[in-house]
């Protein structure tokens, strides 16, 4: 239970709804590799306009590709370390 | 409030003249939170199995008398247990067995921690995408780990982490059974079952340790395990048990008998024993396999027998044994069926407000005096640092 977390002003539209839906399929199927695949693609995408959604996207994708020892955790890492947001 | 405790003095004198633990030991529940602390926090309690975490990164959770503990295999192979509760907000990590593939999530708010127990991932913690914080130190926020110690298959847990070292507390035990301490070859489902026993957890060690029972409650024996070919074992402050000179092999219909371990002595061509490593593991070893059962204390009345056998060698895993090994897995389940009674029995007696403890047979209770003894010195030991 609790507020929403602020994150910025999310995307909008049919993007969104497509977005979360998959995301709610993959947190459903516990499917890691999609999970990082969703998480990371909206982390890079809203980099640019927010880096505070970004971050929060990246960090989901890190924390779902660590759990299922995913190569692409090294690069996440970086990414988040790069921006103050990892050490 | 102030918890009247036993007195442990009778218990204490040689075997001849000692009284048995007294009835609070099996019936009282303050008596069994004090065991729970002095005796099976204190000392090395067995709590699992490193068969059922064969595989790099699999790890099984393990309740042991209320502490969540996790039980895994690490990267380099080695056998892990951890406190199974996340350093944030105290959840539960691991609910059911599995393999962690990379690390450890917390299903919570997803603090990620190594196999090696290291924190490696605190998401959100410093705000939204914001996972480090000054004050969040992931060098000082590993997962705890508790001492632990792998001997023929069974975890041994030291939970306050001031015992000795295993292999210092059991040295003589490992020595004399150093020609058992070989890989030993489990084969799953067949060789696995589990008794719930209406019992405190220390009657099924004493029942365990004497072999004066034998003739009177297990007759099968009788025909080629006589009383008279069984010899006690009793280490004072140490372990004990009962041997036997007679252990014959299970043949199956055609014949076949159990590849035996390698390089054996002589001894163990009919020989076979039966050890306590105190406090609540039940071991046996024979030629051709060996035993073990947990004793899980599930409350002063209740115990369950986590029962484990494994074969000396890989090829008694194959399927031409499948038989013999069924064969065996009954035999022994049966042997230990036939002890419930027993147990169950001497627990309800011990609501007899009369019973004192009980009177040894200096000749053959001399294994049970050993284990009583050693339990009301760690009692006493436990009483000690509690009034320092």
């Amino acid at each position: 239970m609790g507020g929403a977390i602020p994150v910025g002003r999310p995307p909008t539209g049919r993007r969104v709804s497509s977005l979360n839906d998959a995301l709610l399929a993959a947190h459903q199927a516990k499917d890691s590799e999609t999970l990082v695949r969703l998480y990371r693609a909206a982390g890079q995408d809203a980099l640019s306009k927010n880096e505070v959604q970004g971050c929060f996207y990246l960090t989901h994708a890190y924390v779902f590709a660590l759990e299922a020892g995913l190569p692409e955790a090294s690069e996440l890492h970086a990414t988040l370390k790069s921006l103050g947001r990892e050490s | 409030m102030t918890i009247q405790t036993s007195d442990l003095s009778a218990v204490m004198q040689p075997v001849a003249t000692a009284k048995g633990l007294p009835n609070a030991h099996y019936v009282d529940p303050h008596a069994f939170d004090e065991e729970r602390k002095s005796v099976l926090f204190a000392n090395w309690s067995g709590v699992g199995f490193a068969k059922d975490v064969p595989n790099e990164g699999d790890a099984k959770p393990v309740n042991f008398l209320g502490v969540p503990l996790l039980i895994l295999r690490d990267h380099d192979g080695a056998v892990r247990v951890y406190q199974n509760t996340c350093r944030h907000r105290g959840m539960i990590l691991i609910d059911k067995p599995g393999n962690i593939r990379g690390t450890i999530r917390c299903p919570y708010h997803s603090w990620c921690y190594s196999l090696d127990g290291r924190l490696r991932s605190t998401p959100h913690v410093g705000g939204p995408g914001q996972n480090i914080h000054p004050e969040i130190k992931r060098n000082e926020l590993g997962l705890i780990e508790i001492r632990s110690y792998v001997w023929l298959d069974v975890v041994y847990v030291n939970i306050s982490g001031q015992a000795a070292d295993f292999n210092v507390v059991h040295a003589e035990l490992v020595d004399r059974w150093a020609e058992f301490d070989k890989p030993l070859f489990h084969s799953g489902a067949d060789s696995s079952f589990t008794l719930d026993v209406n019992c405190n957890w220390k009657l099924a060690v004493e029942n365990y340790c004497e072999s004066y029972h034998l003739p009177w409650v297990h007759p099968g024996l009788n025909s080629y395990s006589r009383l008279e070919d069984h010899y006690n074992i009793q280490e004072n402050g140490r372990y004990s048990g009962q041997g036997t000179l007679v252990y014959r092999q299970l043949k199956g219909d055609d014949g076949i008998v159990f590849p035996d371990f390698s390089n054996l002595t002589d001894t163990w061509d009919t020989g076979a024993e039966y050890i306590t490593v105190f406090p609540n593991v039940l071991l046996g070893v024979h030629r051709d396999h060996t035993f073990a059962i947990v004793l899980e204390p599930k409350e002063q009345g209740k115990t369950q027998e986590h029962v484990e056998i494994y074969y000396a060698s890989e090829h008694s895993l194959e399927e031409k044994f499948a038989d013999i090994r069924a064969k065996n897995s009954t035999q022994w389940k049966e042997v230990f069926k036939e002890d419930i009674f027993v147990v169950e029995g001497m627990q309800k007696g011990r609501n007899g407000p009369f019973f004192d403890g009980g009177k040894f047979s200096p000749a053959m209770d001399g294994p049970t005096h050993v284990f009583h003894e050693w339990v009301a010195q760690s009692l006493s030991a436990g009483r000690q640092l509690a009034a320092e």
